[in-house]
């Protein structure tokens, strides 16, 4: 096909999809706007419960990024162990993580491992236990398959690569962070991302042990103002705040990446 | 350069890589490796280069007993220079940071040393041109030449060379071998393997034939390649110089 050909068939296609899906839009909101009251979440005590829970899941997104890394990386290296007793026992943890509902790993965790184990501790600091212990099982979790993805960019760099860097003389740490990690992250980079906005929205079923984040304070909202599903439209925009970022960002990285190889 | 290897045995699985080799080697600067594919020149080097330990045997090097445990071997590895055939380099990184990371890392050089270093190194072999391109932007010659300039910068007390020229087109191979011939002059000692015969006859001190794991003879470039004593050497010698 020509390519002036091309474009007008490419408008006639836009404006056909954005017609359809913008009728179903109005169709559906019709439908639902009868009983949504849009009045209440401009009045600032509202208002706030929203941004609170927000602010909490951004906390709880900063903590299970950095949390969810440092276990990934652990258990990458555990794997990747010369002893077949610590490489065996981290396969399987991992295994253990990635095969059981996050749900169950959250209520068990927290009711019988952790809570009991720490809460009292982190009160008595002053610390949010709910909080901390919801970052640590979220790390967990998401750090199982940060693992994962972790070692298969480890083990995707050719062999030579270690030939190489062992042939100037690095040792095992100096291989790994000046030759081996560097390429890796770069193979990596697209799952990693992936993982993480899996993480920010991941972060939402906290609201199972208490943690008062931007869902469970939707939640709160809609019973409060005895609503209907209104509190979801900014809880969906408050979500795509955090994870477009991420996303946005591992593309700029991805293509700059390319670029210099 | 002294070297004395006996009874040197590496084994892969049931296959002997090795086959308690001996070789001694009282002189000279420039040793080469030949003989048939499969036949231990690249394990021998290896071992030498402290990048595989050997299964039995003995080596000394320049009067030095070869390390066994992981520690030494990896001082004895800073102190010697090692090539491979191809991807020597680090892709992500461009030529002189692929010269200057070692000398930071490993020899302990400030950025400005190793930065000195690494484009004095570069000077020599004229690559300062391609200091700030990539592996890839680079041909295969002069990914070998700065691969080299890698491990020379750091002035290495024997550079060992695993048939360097092997993944190269002719007229690269020309401008690798060249490079060596100046090292050589300049008087570094090379262990090198290839199937280069002309050049292992001009650059060479001494010539080692290696077959099935083992030195089948050693001696001058002028005595072996007029008259080669074993009947493995005189066939070896036949095929390969048919067309040569």
């Amino acid at each position: 096909m020509e390519s002036s050909a091309l474009r007008l068939w490419n408008w006639i296609a836009g404006i056909l999809i954005a017609l359809v899906f913008g009728s179903l839009c109005t169709l559906v909101f019709l439908k639902l706007s009868v009983d949504w009251d849009w009045s209440k979440p401009l009045q600032p005590e509202y208002r706030q419960i929203l941004l609170r829970g927000w602010g909490c899941t951004l906390l709880l997104s900063l903590g299970g990024l950095v949390g969810s890394l440092l276990v990934g990386l652990l258990l990458m290296l555990g794997q990747r162990s010369p002893l077949r007793a610590v490489n065996l026992t981290c396969r399987m943890f991992l295994e253990f993580v990635r095969d059981t509902p996050l749900l169950v790993q959250l209520l068990v965790g927290y009711y019988v491992i952790f809570g009991p184990l720490m809460s009292r501790t982190l009160e008595g600091f002053g610390w949010d236990e709910k909080l901390l212990i919801g970052i640590l099982l979220l790390s967990i979790f998401e750090g199982a398959y940060l693992g994962e993805i972790l070692r298969g960019g480890v083990e995707s760099i050719p062999k030579t690569q270690w030939e190489s860097a062992r042939a100037v003389g690095f040792n095992r740490s100096q291989i790994y962070r000046h030759v081996i990690f560097p390429q890796a992250l770069r193979r990596v980079l697209p799952a990693v991302a992936g993982q993480f906005v899996s993480l920010i929205k991941d972060s939402s079923l906290l609201s199972v042990i208490g943690v008062q984040e931007f869902a469970y304070q939707a939640k709160v909202y809609t019973s409060m103002t005895y609503g209907g599903l209104e509190a979801y439209v900014p809880l969906a925009v408050g979500y795509l705040v955090l994870t477009a970022p991420v996303a946005f960002l591992a593309h700029r990285l991805e293509r700059r990446f390319r670029d210099e190889t | 350069m002294k070297l004395e290897i006996s009874g040197l045995t590496k084994r892969y699985g049931t296959q002997a890589a090795l086959d308690a080799l001996d070789l001694h080697v009282t002189g000279g600067r420039v040793l080469v490796l030949v003989g048939p594919s499969g036949g231990g020149k690249s394990t021998l080097l290896r071992v030498l280069g402290g990048l595989e330990k050997a299964d039995e045997g003995r080596v000394l090097i320049r009067g030095k007993e070869l390390p066994s445990n992981e520690s030494e071997l990896l001082a004895y590895r800073r102190a010697h220079g090692f090539l491979f055939q191809q991807f020597n380099l680090f892709p992500h990184l461009n030529a002189l940071r692929n010269l200057t990371l070692p000398l930071e890392e490993v020899h302990g050089m400030t950025p400005a040393q190793a930065k000195e270093t690494a484009e004095a190194a570069l000077h020599r072999f004229g690559l300062l041109a391609h200091a700030h391109k990539r592996p890839s932007q680079l041909s295969g010659g002069q990914q070998q030449r700065v691969g080299i300039a890698r491990a020379v910068a750091a002035k290495p007390e024997v550079l060992f060379l695993d048939e360097p020229t092997s993944a190269l087109d002719p007229e690269m191979t020309a401008e690798v071998l060249e490079l060596i011939q100046e090292l050589a002059e300049s008087g570094q000692r090379i262990v090198l393997s290839t199937h280069e015969m002309g050049f292992a006859r001009a650059v060479g001190d001494m010539v080692a034939f290696l077959a099935a794991g083992k030195v089948v003879e050693a001696a001058t470039p002028a005595k072996w390649f007029e008259q080669p004593e074993s009947e493995q050497g005189r066939k070896f010698l036949s095929r390969v110089l048919r067309y040569g």
